[in-house]
Parts: structure tokens; sequence; C-alpha cells
């Protein structure tokens, strides 16, 4: 039973080539009609480092499955030379490369190379939420091209055209890559807003323009540009990039350094207070008294009368 | 307060220095914190531009699909703020949206010219990026929102209503104290002889039989505040002893008043065995009040 339902399920699967209606009537004269052909030969290879964290694995398994011309390979050694991953390129026959990397357990860096002569920029990977939650409601084809979307600041400095080019060879899919499907249904957008590359990818529901957000998204903050693949001298560095662990520590240090006041602050209101707040005469309260029905206390004894 | 510790932690020698600096003029008022050394910005902006030219490739734009765009203008209703818009998750989100809406209606066009397809047929049928399981969990989870939104508006309205009906309620309650507080007060007013007429006891029944009578003519037709008069011991009473009006100064003997005499009577006033002797005798055998018990008889025979 279970083995017939797979066969048709696989019959409805399998793509309907389009009726091709020949013209009755062919002239010599006529240019000859070219055969679509996939001209366009960029892959990807995404894969990572040793101790990524499962939102980041997540993160890059969407991406694989977006990316019909992607490849994946298993995850490299984080003792091993990044400029490794250019062999491991080369020996997977890709052109393009987007390499993660974990560190602390919590920081995710993104590698986006152009791989055998560069350039190559690194990023920090921010607020990352994958395709698979829930309140993304949005689907499209698996493999269908995406529409790219660039900001308008993308063609402002150079180092943002130059992202962008990177950007456009590597998230778009090749026309008649054998994977991919021949609709167009979806968006890649990307958008510069405080000094980051902000990622989103949308469905097209309908021709007018509204959409459904189908994920993931992520923040890409630049660190550096290099002119060769995961080598080189640097081509751009990112003045207002901090590093997690600085930004971390300053985070720790303004909360100590709340206690340090405190305790300074106490020293010195100590050191501040005079003996004496003002100069009082000792005999001023001679003749202060006090009548026996408000004594309280210890004092009322002195007006019990001994029998 | 670093601030402060960091200008008062200069030494001596920074110190003479800057009475130098002071005494030249350079200085100006305000306080001076040593700036951070600033990182190497490094941008090399011929061998990006070199790069760019090297990676680009001539690909028709079939191949690349990609479109620069500006966000789209904002739908009317929503106001658009730049400001803190990276903090503000709805304007930031928004305007990703909108960009990619512009890129969606520059891009269709320019596709469906290239030839390349947008909309998929309905018998088409293919791997789908998320799976039908994935997409009947998103589905169950926006009913699921969509449900607890609606029973949270619902128990919200019900709430709601309960608190009118209290008030209501409530409304009801004074007003039926009011009524009888009112009753007992006509009818006070009445046993005291305030109130000549009985009508009250037509006018409280109207309100608890409102909706017999609302149809028909009404039968003992309210006469206007006004016409109402207390009875004919009130009104003599208050000639008598005054109501309403300035009592002050009223009461002073005026040069009429002192020669009048009409309440004079010889009889009462002089009667015939009192000359020489005690004046009140008769008087006050004669005007002698009666009874309290009597008295309060009298006023309940009225």
């Amino acid at each position: 039973m279970g083995k017939r339902k797979r066969q048709r399920e696989s019959t409805t699967v399998s793509k309907r080539p389009k009726e091709i209606k020949l013209p009755t009537v062919i002239s010599s004269d006529e240019p000859v009609i070219e055969k679509k052909k996939w001209t366009n030969k960029q892959r990807v290879l995404i894969f990572s480092s040793r101790g990524i964290s499962f939102r980041s694995r997540h993160l890059m398994m969407d991406l694989r499955r977006l990316m019909p011309h992607s490849k994946s390979e298993s995850k490299m050694d984080r003792k091993d030379k990044l400029f490794i991953v250019n062999e491991v390129c080369e020996m997977k026959n890709c052109n393009k490369c987007i390499y993660f990397e974990g560190k602390k357990k919590q920081d995710l860096y993104m590698w986006v190379s152009n791989v055998p002569r560069g350039p190559s920029a690194k990023f920090l990977v921010e607020n990352v939420h994958t395709m698979l939650e829930l309140k993304m409601t949005g689907n499209c084809l698996k493999g269908s091209r995406p529409l790219l979307s660039f900001d308008q600041t993308f063609d402002s400095d150079p180092q943002w055209q130059l992202l962008k080019e990177l950007f456009t060879q590597i998230f778009g899919t090749p026309s008649h890559h054998p994977k991919s499907q021949p609709f167009v249904d979806h968006v890649f957008s990307f958008s510069i807003v405080d000094n980051r590359v902000w990622f989103r990818n949308y469905q097209i529901l309908e021709e007018d323009g509204s959409l459904a957000e189908i994920g993931p998204r992520f923040v890409l903050n630049p660190i550096r540009m290099f002119e060769g693949s995961f080598i080189g001298s640097t081509l751009y560095q990112n003045p207002h990039y901090v590093s997690p662990n600085l930004y971390r520590r300053m985070l720790r240090k303004k909360v100590s350094q709340k206690y340090v006041s405190r305790v300074q602050s106490k020293k010195s209101l100590e050191d501040r207070r005079p003996e004496e707040s003002y100069k009082t005469d000792v005999t001023d309260d001679v003749f202060v008294t006090i009548r026996p029905e408000q004594a309280k206390g210890d004092v009322k004894n002195l007006f019990y009368r001994n029998v | 307060m670093t601030e402060l510790e960091s200008s008062d932690g200069e030494n001596s020698d920074s110190d003479a220095q800057l009475q130098e600096a002071f005494a030249a003029g350079k200085l100006k008022q305000g306080l001076y914190v040593e700036s951070e050394a600033s990182k190497p910005n490094i941008c090399d902006i011929r061998g990006m531009k070199r790069k760019l030219e090297e990676l680009k490739s001539s690909l028709e734009w079939a191949q690349r699909l990609d479109i620069t765009s500006s966000p789209a203008p904002t739908p009317a209703g929503i106001q658009h703020e730049d400001l803190e818009e990276v903090h503000d998750d709805f304007q930031r989100e928004l305007r990703f949206y909108r960009q990619a809406q512009a890129t969606v209606l520059e891009g269709i066009p320019r596709l469906n010219k290239a030839g390349i397809p947008t909309h998929r047929p309905e018998d088409y049928f293919a791997e789908m990026a998320k799976t039908d399981d994935h997409m009947k969990k998103v589905r169950e989870n926006l009913l699921e929102k969509q449900l607890s939104m609606d029973r949270s508006e619902k128990a919200k309205k019900f709430r709601e209503l309960r608190k009118y009906g209290k008030k209501v309620q409530q409304e009801v309650l004074l007003k039926r104290q009011k009524e009888k507080r009112e009753m007992l007060d006509a009818v006070k007013k009445f046993r005291k002889g305030q109130q000549d007429k009985l009508d009250f006891l037509e006018d409280m029944e109207p309100s608890a039989k409102k909706q017999k009578q609302s149809y028909g003519p009404r039968q003992g037709q309210q006469k206007p505040a006004n016409d109402i008069q207390p009875n004919k011991k009130r009104q003599s009473r208050d000639t008598k002893y005054g109501f309403g009006g300035q009592k002050k100064r009223s009461k002073y003997n005026t040069a009429k008043s002192a020669a009048d005499m009409s309440d004079f009577s010889r009889k009462i006033n002089q009667p015939r065995g009192a000359k020489g002797k005690g004046k009140g005798k008769g008087k006050k055998f004669k005007n002698q009040r009666a009874g309290k018990s009597k008295r309060q008889k009298f006023k309940n025979k009225n």
C-alpha cells in the first residue's frame, strides 16, 4: 500500500514540461530559436565550523533549502586554518562560499566569499529567526528563484556596492538550474539600517504587492572585507563594529561599577560627615525637665516613690 | 563622576602644562575629557572599486533578478516616523516590507517581459520550502491565537456588560429608595397637615405602572408644581407667623402697628370683673390652651 502511494506522489511532484507548439510552417529565413540553457554556473558551498548553536544550524539548513544552487559539506574543525575553506570549495567545485563560524557557543560569524580570487567579507550575525518559527506564515516552492531587493543605500558607498554584487551572485539562483523551479514566487530583501544589513524573505502572495514573510530573518553586522578569499589585505573595516565580547564586558563593567560607586559614595559620605553638627552648650538642657505623665521607659522609675 | 575623577587623576606635570596653555588662551571653559584613541579606519576605496570591476559579471537582468528600490509609499493611516526607526520593531519591519513591495511591483512586469512565469498554475505541484506538516502547525497556531483573542474579547465584553448591569441595578435601587423616601415624606407632611391632598399617592403609582399606562391617556393629570397649595390651616398659620421671605426686622413695631388696635377686644382684654384686681385672671380663663392629648386628637381629626 505504502509503496503505491509514494509512487502516486512522485508522479504529481514531477514537473510538467511545457507543451511546445511547433508552428505549422517554418521558413528557413527565421532565426533559429535558441534553446534555453543553464549558463550561469554559480555554486555556493554552505557549511560551518564545529560548535555552532542549534539556532545557527537551523539558519544554515534554511539557507540550503532556499538556495538550490548550494552544496553542503561536513562541519570543519575549529583548529583548521581558514584558508583551507578555499580548498574545500575547490574540491566541491564551488565558486562561492557561505561559511558559518560559531564562537563561545553563542556568537555566530558568517563569511561570504568569492572563492578563487576574492573578495570576502566577515559578518557578525545577530537576531536570527529561522524558517521553522510559527509566526512566519508564508511559503514558497522549494528552489524557486528569488527576486533580490536592495536598499538604495547599497548604491552609495563602495563597500556597500561590493557587498551588493557579492550578495547578488551568491543568493540569486541561476535561471534554468536543474534543481530550481521555473516560477518566481519570493523576494529576498536586503536593507541597510543602523550600519547593518537586514535580511528578510517574503512570499509574493499576489502580483499587486501583498507579501507574507517566509523567513529566515537575520541581521548582518559587517566587520571586515578582505581582498582575497579568506585571506589578503583588508579592503574595509567597519568603524561602528563592537565585538560581542567587548559589548558583554562593557555590560558587566557597568554592573560592577554600580556596586563600586555605591561603596565609594557611602565611604565618602562617612568621611564628609562632621563629628558634631552644631556647637552646643552642655549646660543648655539643665533646666529641661519632664513631667511625670510624659515619662517613658526607665525614666518612669525616677518618679516612683520608694516605699 | 568618572569624568571628574579622570580630570583629578592627572599628574602635576600636565597641570603645569594646562596652566601654561590656559595662560596662552588656548583653553576654553568646560570639562576636558581624554578621548579614546580611534581605531585605524581602513577603507581602501580604490581597492574595492577594482575588486568590484573584477567581480562584476556581464549577465543579463533575467539571470540576476536584482532590483534596487526605495520603500513603496506608506498606505494611508499609518504614520511613518524616521526617528528611532531601528528600535521600533513595527516601523522597521514596515519599511522592509515596503521595500520588498516596491521591488515586487517593479519586478513583476520586468519578469513578464523577460518571459519568466510568476504565477504558478493551480495544478502545478512541487515540494515547498516549508512542509505541509509545518504549514498545518502554522495554521493551527494562527487559529489558536485568533481564538484566544476572540475569547478574551468576549470575556472583556461580558465583563463590561456585567459592570453596566450592576450600575443599572444600583440606579434602580437608588431610585426606589428615593421614591420611598419621598412617599414617606409626603405622608408625613400630610399627617402634619402641611399638605392638603392625597395626590402623591397617585403620583407614586405611575412609576410602578408606567408600562401599563404608557399607551392610554393619563387619568390623574399632574398639576404643575406651583399649583400645589398647603391646606387652609397652614395657610392661616403662615399668614400669622410668616413663611418665607425676610424674617429680620419684619416684626419690628412701626408707628402704624403700634397704633393698630384691631386685635384689641374689650371682652377679652378688659373683662368686667377685672377692674383693679388681677388683670390676667379672666384672660387666663378665656384663652386657656387645651391639653396635649386633646390637641393631638383635634389634629388627627383634621
